[in-house]
């Protein structure tokens, strides 16, 4: 299942020693967790922020209020323009996320956040698709992309996408 | 081993400066003003030049990674010390360097490698300095990826303690 593989590679990400059980809800196999003290959680946004303040890291969901939103809008927008969608949508996802990264390292600015972790995982099987060509278009989401799947402890289950550092079609025959 | 770092006040070495703010949690050195820039490491051993001093923190410090990880890397690290010292500092010819800059941070967060590097730190205090960098700023979407990454590094806490503390004396 494609949530817990996250989740687990999120929970070593940060670093979290035990590792969760969890279960999934529903025919869009929702993932659940059972924790010991309180309800279940339910979806894997929820779930995520869980583990990073289980695991005291808050600044992961962002410092001031307005970092914190914007943490939480790359969130949904995972969830729901991401995660299951068509051919013809990954032309927009591309284009949009890169014309917003052309002036930002991390999705929410200038610090890593969980919005950053999650999109990577979410996005993977996208960039791992594209040619070297269309990640040169697309040049400012593959500088994000090589950078979060260096960051520290962030990869785990993913194989690594190979990222050239200086472009092979400079002179602009897209 | 107990380091000393004298810097001059009226035209503070930004790099070394930010070297040193780097290094401090790793090595024994104390920074203090004075007349000229001067890096006291024994009794016969100093070094006066801002890339020196540089070179030698980062190279006191190997668990920092200043130098890159790698012989390649390290020599990268050489190759944009010495463009921040003739290119960025030099008197003319700001924008040609700044079109190679640009194009080398297409498709990079730091300069060399995926972490800081004294590459970062070298190039972005010789830009902080030059006023020319500083009207150029201003025109909106001039030098896009050096715009993002000058910013970027700015934002950073060790960058944004020297930049308060010395920045404006230089100016």
């Amino acid at each position: 299942m494609m949530a817990f593989r996250e989740l687990s590679s999120l929970e070593k990400s940060l670093g979290l020693k035990k590792p969760n059980k969890y279960s999934t809800q529903g025919d869009k196999k929702v993932p659940v967790l059972h924790s010991n003290n309180g309800p279940a959680l339910v979806g894997l946004v929820t779930i995520a922020t869980h583990l990073v303040q289980e695991a005291k890291r808050p600044k992961l969901l962002g410092g001031s209020a307005e970092h914190k939103a914007l943490v939480q809008q790359w969130l949904e927008y995972r969830l729901t323009k991401v995660d299951g969608c068509l051919k013809d949508d990954i032309k927009t996802i591309l284009k949009d996320l890169n014309s917003y990264l052309e002036d930002k390292v991390y999705l929410a600015g200038n610090q890593f956040t969980l919005a950053d972790t999650l999109m990577y995982y979410g996005i993977h099987h996208i960039i791992v698709d594209l040619a070297i060509q269309e990640k040169e278009k697309h040049m400012n989401v593959t500088r994000w992309f090589d950078q979060v799947q260096h960051y520290t402890g962030v990869r785990h289950h993913l194989p690594p996408v190979v990222v050239l550092r200086n472009r092979v079609y400079t002179s602009g025959h897209h | 081993m107990a380091l000393n770092l004298t810097i001059n006040s009226s035209n503070p070495p930004l790099g070394a400066l930010l070297a040193a703010e780097h290094v401090k949690g790793s090595v024994n050195l104390s920074v203090d003003e004075g007349k000229d820039n001067k890096l006291r490491v024994s009794e016969s051993v100093q070094f006066s030049d801002v890339n020196s001093i540089t070179r030698y923190l980062a190279r006191v410090t190997p668990t920092l990674s200043l130098y890159g990880s790698n012989m390649l890397e390290q020599t990268e690290v050489d190759h944009w010390l010495e463009f921040s010292a003739r290119r960025v500092c030099g008197q003319s010819g700001l924008a040609t360097a700044l079109e190679e800059l640009d194009k080398a941070l297409v498709l990079r967060t730091f300069l060399v490698g995926h972490s800081l590097t004294l590459a970062d730190l070298c190039v972005w205090a010789a830009l902080k300095g030059s006023y020319e960098w500083q009207s150029i700023q201003k025109q909106a979407g001039a030098f896009s990826h050096v715009a993002r990454w000058f910013s970027f590094l700015g934002s950073q806490v060790p960058f944004t303690a020297v930049g308060n503390k010395y920045a404006n004396s230089k100016a």
